[in-house]
């Protein structure tokens, strides 16, 4: 779960293009939408590109991206159950 | 009438500011020398690095003309109208926006957001809350002619200054233009806007 966790803040430092943020700037309880990586829709939507193309999840209800998308241990907690 | 009161060009290895070298740039691809003319700035503002490489020099140039227009930053949300233009219109990320998905991939949300080249004036009104008239055209050439008349009816009607800019970026080359232009001479140039004049500081580069 550690390794995944880390892997997960190195691609959304990358695909999200986070420049001035690094993997130990992400708490695994860090919300990730809000004041502290400043997220907004765009990125929510690459997320969800990114759980169809890395782990082969594709979420039928985008509703649920809200709590999956929360913090880290929402996104590894999800994809651990889920992954394909 | 209205006044041009500072210009700027961006290319590939220099920036000038009123027709006079202020930065000479030392790297050979585009994407480094973007990051290069940002580090300079010496600013931070996360949302840069989520441009695409038109809407990066069109906040560069935008800075650059702040930078020499101080009083800029008194200006009302309604007062500055952005009047932008280029040739290429977004080609270069419509490309890679393509090449995100041709290959059985998802389309990338971020790349397909820039595949209007307007979204550049979008970029420059959220950073500088400035919500005046704006409008973007594509042109074959760097229309002097419009752009003076464009300026004037906006300065007359509905802006009390407004930023200009031509903007052309690919994967080799960046050819920028930008000049402010205000209804009150500010006296820092002495350089009543039309279209011969603004001709003349365009080839200045």
């Amino acid at each position: 779960m550690e390794k995944l966790k880390r892997e997960l803040k190195e691609q959304i430092i990358e695909l999200l293009n986070l420049e001035d943020i690094k993997v130990s700037d992400i708490g695994d309880d860090t919300a990730l939408f809000g004041e502290s990586l400043g997220l907004d829709s765009i990125d929510a939507l690459e997320l969800i590109v990114l759980m169809e193309n890395g782990y082969g999840i594709e979420l039928a209800n985008p509703e649920e991206g809200k709590d999956i998308f929360a913090t880290i241990n929402s996104m590894a907690d999800y994809i651990s159950k889920n992954k394909k | 009438m209205s006044y041009i009161n500072s210009y700027c060009h961006i290319s590939n290895d220099t920036v000038k500011i009123n027709g006079e070298n202020s930065t000479s740039i030392d790297s050979d691809s585009i994407e480094e020398i973007i990051r290069e003319l940002y580090l300079s700035l010496e600013l931070k503002y996360s949302k840069f690095h989520k441009m695409d490489q038109l809407s990066k020099i069109a906040f560069i140039g935008t800075e650059l003309i702040k930078q020499a227009n101080p009083e800029i930053s008194k200006s009302g949300e309604n007062d500055i109208a952005l009047l932008f233009s280029n040739s290429r219109s977004s080609a270069d990320t419509d490309i890679k926006f393509q090449e995100s998905y041709q290959n059985g991939g998802i389309p990338s949300p971020s790349l397909f957001v820039y595949t209007l080249p307007n979204i550049l004036i979008g970029e420059i009104a959220i950073r500088n809350k400035w919500y005046g008239e704006n409008m973007f055209t594509i042109s074959s050439i760097f229309d002097s002619e419009y752009y003076a008349n464009y300026c004037n009816i906006l300065i007359k009607k509905n802006a009390e200054a407004a930023l200009c800019g031509w903007i052309n970026v690919d994967d080799d080359k960046i050819e920028a233009f930008f000049f402010f232009v205000t209804k009150k001479d500010l006296k820092q140039l002495n350089l009543p806007l039309d279209s011969n004049m603004l001709e003349k500081i365009y080839r200045q580069d």
